[in-house]
């Protein structure tokens, strides 16, 4: 178990340090960030000096090396925007972009289980169509539009909820079914499918002759044995969640990550950018591990010696 | 002791003296406002964009700024005029006495040199240049002080004499760092806390000095909602009392709103189309072909249907500006002309021309904008292919003196944006007056015609007010005649609703802006 841990370790280290590359080099690829710093007017002297001061007028490789070097001491630099520490800038809002991802994710879970599982238990009847339907209405509708209409419904029409914001729970109910539905279909696809398979194995059918209940039997057993495919699909959708947050934060007013970064990104501000996608990939091969060993828990049959 | 010269300017501006004291109430209740932008930074020796004034003009304040009216008035300054000695400028400039920080410091002639002397560097400041001219800070006494210059600067003064008022002690003492997490101004408004990307929330200033012009609201809160429709939800829903930029759609329907007050107000930004004149080969070297664009585009029409009547036609300079000519009208829209004009220069059919359009909404739909005018053009025959850019690569298209392509070789959206009511001298020093590499001169300009660089060049020389007006009013003369630097088309109007039965608002113009808190209120 701890080797395969280390391993996993180890191979998320390579995935960071590779995301770390990539993410330095394509963000320079959007051009000159001093242009949009210094205003048209700077003449041609500040200009350099600036870019000689934000350490930008040394070759690339050198560049990628001072910042992997400072990187593993947590020194991701000064956003050249907001003239203040990166990292901070990004761990500041984390807390708020985990929150709605974690919400949206229950959200998802709370529709797709029932759905999936009811299905299943009821294919073909108007249960499965309407569970069906009512999950590809989610991935049909986008995001922003799905948040606009709740905030036009819940918050305008009915004065039911917060239009925007942060702090009270009734702040999270919106910008977590906004984000939450999309990925609603496919996980109940999923659990419909893995139900499906479960339920004509031998364990059920020997579990209904000898009289067990139906409930039990498709709740505790089935659903358990079903699960392996939906924790691996939730993992990635929370990963996906916490970098892919950015609509549905803008629309809410929602002080989260993913408005800092998409930000960043088009005003060039690299260190925010550098720092926000290596946070979010450390999270990515987090998440994926957690989920590689919460399969171990379901299935007990699972070892991960060999 | 430097000798007044009768010759040069010995303007005492003082005659605009400033508000009168008076008691007041102290301020009482709250009030939450929603803003569409934020600030990065709420430090006046380190501000970058434009959005940072709208936060920092709450709490800090300048030596002179524009009233309600836009008329330049003495501010922490009581008086200062521009005298000479040996031939170069000085500013004298005299504070007001008993002005004094959130933190309880009085106001001196040594934190405006501490401020000259942060904002000069450019490891500090992004406007360093703004203090290129100034070769010296010279502190009188507490509460006198001169600005010595190698030589004119006339946008020192259309730029409200630049220096912002900040605390050195109370600066030195915690830092940069700790000055961004508690910025301490003399400004009606004093900083509570912040967190980024949600809300600032701010306290009305119990010893402010200006009792006849400051908050009667105790406790303001500015939301953070960049999305339109989420920021009038908010409204609609009670959440905010007022609210900045109505989305332009949206304007007519909150003016019928019962109980709502609106006010449109013109922004800073200039926006023009700008023609490549300096390459050999561009068909927009010939003046009748600028002209004929002129008159191709029905300006009027596109801020009628584009802009829901959103947008101010202006000529050159806007209202009130220095160098505004009401007398100068825009040119008529009149295809007919226009396709005559091209038959003249020798394009009987037309021509094809790259025409760039800006699509980062910078303004309200700047790039719709952008494409109607692009139609009207090619429908007279300039014959546009059209090509969308966002910002980064917009500005890096702009920009003189870059290192190999793409090059401007067409046409191009553009805009400047300065002070309200406005000066044009840096503008036109950026794209009027012709690129001179590492000058300085024409940093994102293709424009080249020696009569408008020697003007442009005096232009920045004066600094008497009166003088600079008709030198600008020249320019813009000689400017619209030639359509050259670019063709002017509209200034974005900005509409901020409040809640009329509650809210007490009076719009103040902090520099370039109308967002300024300077007087509001809860309404009995």
């Amino acid at each position: 178990m701890l080797l395969y841990i280390l391993k996993r370790v180890g191979q998320g280290l390579i995935s960071i340090v590779g995301a770390s590359i990539v993410i330095f080099f394509v963000s320079r690829l959007s051009g000159d960030p001093i242009v949009l710093l210094l205003p048209t007017e700077a003449p041609p002297a500040v200009v350099e000096q600036v870019r000689r001061d934000m350490g930008l007028a040394e070759p690339l490789w050198r560049q990628y090396l001072i910042f992997a070097g400072n990187a593993l001491t947590g020194d991701f630099g000064n956003s050249y925007r907001w003239q203040a520490p990166a990292l901070s800038l990004v761990l500041d809002r984390l807390p708020a972009t985990i929150y709605l991802a974690l919400a949206a994710l229950l959200f998802s879970i709370l529709l797709s289980v029932p759905f999936g599982v009811l299905s299943a238990v009821y294919r073909g009847s108007w249960i499965d169509t309407l569970g069906k339907g009512f999950a590809m209405l989610g991935q049909a509708m986008p995001n922003f539009w799905v948040g606009l209409l709740l905030i036009l419904v819940l918050a305008i029409g009915f004065n039911l909820l917060p239009a925007y914001g942060y702090g009270t729970p009734a702040h999270i109910i919106m910008p977590a079914i906004a984000l939450g539905w999309y990925p609603v279909a496919a996980q109940t696809r999923i659990v419909r499918s893995a139900m499906l398979d479960v339920l004509d194995s031998d364990y059920i059918r020997m579990g209904r002759a000898v009289g067990a209940s139906e409930r039990v039997l498709i709740w505790k057993y089935a659903l358990r044995n079903a699960a392996i495919p939906l924790v691996t699909i939730l993992g990635v959708y929370f990963a996906a969640m916490l970098g892919g947050a950015f609509v549905v934060e803008t629309i809410f007013a929602w002080p989260g990550v993913g408005r800092t970064v998409v930000e960043a990104v088009f005003s060039r501000d690299f260190p925010v950018v550098q720092a926000g996608v290596l946070l979010t990939s450390i999270l990515f091969v987090t998440s994926n591990l957690l989920v590689d060993l919460s399969y171990g828990l379901i299935d007990p049959r699972i070892r991960y010696d060999r | 002791m430097p000798r007044t010269s009768t010759l040069c300017l010995a303007l005492s501006l003082s005659l605009l003296s400033g508000p009168v004291l008076a008691q007041s109430a102290p301020a009482r209740g709250s009030l939450t406002v929603a803003f569409a932008a934020e600030p990065t930074v709420m430090d006046p020796l380190k501000y970058s964009a434009g959005v940072d004034h709208y936060f920092m003009g709450q709490m800090f304040e300048q030596l002179v700024r524009p009233d309600p009216t836009l008329r330049s008035v003495n501010w922490l300054a009581e008086s200062w005029k521009v005298i000479e000695d040996n031939g170069k400028p000085i500013i004298d400039i005299h504070i007001r006495k008993g002005v004094k920080f959130h933190n309880g410091d009085p106001l001196t002639s040594a934190d405006f040199e501490f401020t000259f002397s942060k904002l000069r560097d450019p490891k500090i400041s992004r406007w360093s240049h703004l203090q290129a001219s100034v070769e010296r800070f010279e502190i009188v006494d507490d509460h006198h002080f001169r600005l010595h210059f190698k030589e004119g600067d006339g946008s020192y003064i259309s730029g409200q004499l630049q220096l912002w008022a900040v605390p050195k002690a109370y600066y030195e003492r915690v830092g940069e760092e700790g000055f961004a997490k508690a910025p301490v101004g003399t400004g009606p408004w004093k900083f509570v806390s912040r967190v980024v990307k949600d809300e600032l929330k701010l306290e009305a200033f119990d010893d402010y000095w200006n009792k006849e012009h400051r908050p009667t609201v105790k406790n303001l809160t500015i939301k953070i909602i960049p999305e339109d429709l989420t920021r009038v939800a908010a409204f609609k829903t009670g959440a905010v009392d007022w609210v900045d930029a109505v989305p332009l759609a949206m304007v007519e329907e909150f003016k019928k709103m019962p109980g709502v007050k609106t006010v449109s107000v013109v922004s800073g930004n200039n926006l023009f189309l700008d023609f490549n004149t300096d390459q050999p080969n561009s068909p927009f070297r010939d003046v009748r072909v600028r002209q004929a664009a002129a008159h191709a585009i029905d300006v009027n029409a596109i801020i009628k249907s584009v802009l829901f009547g959103q947008g101010e036609r202006y000529v050159e300079v806007g209202k009130g500006g220095i160098g505004y000519d009401p007398e100068l009208k825009p040119y008529p829209f009149d295809p007919k002309k226009a396709r005559e004009l091209l038959r003249q220069a020798g394009h009987p059919n037309g021509f094809e021309t790259p025409c760039y359009n800006l699509t980062t909404p910078r303004e309200p739909n700047v790039k719709e904008v952008g494409e109607a005018m692009f139609a009207y053009l090619t429908a007279a025959g300039i014959r546009c292919k059209v090509q969308g850019l966002e910002y980064g690569a917009w500005i890096n298209l702009m920009r003189r003196g870059r290192n190999g392509p793409p090059e401007m070789d067409g046409v191009i959206s553009m805009m400047w944006s300065q002070n309200l009511p406005g000066d044009p001298g840096t503008a036109w020093a950026g794209h009027l007056h012709s690129f001179v590499p590492g000058k300085g001169w024409g940093s994102y300009s293709f424009a080249q015609d020696a009569e408008a660089d020697a003007m442009v060049e005096q232009l920045k020389l004066t600094m008497d007010p009166q003088k600079r007006d008709e030198l600008a009013r020249k320019i813009a003369r000689y400017k619209h005649e030639k359509v050259l630097g670019g063709l002017t088309t509209y200034r974005p109007m900005i509409t901020l609703a409040w809640r009329d039965a509650k809210v007490d608002f009076k719009p103040w113009p902090y520099p370039g802006y109308w967002r300024g808190f300077q007087e509001i209120g809860l309404k009995q």
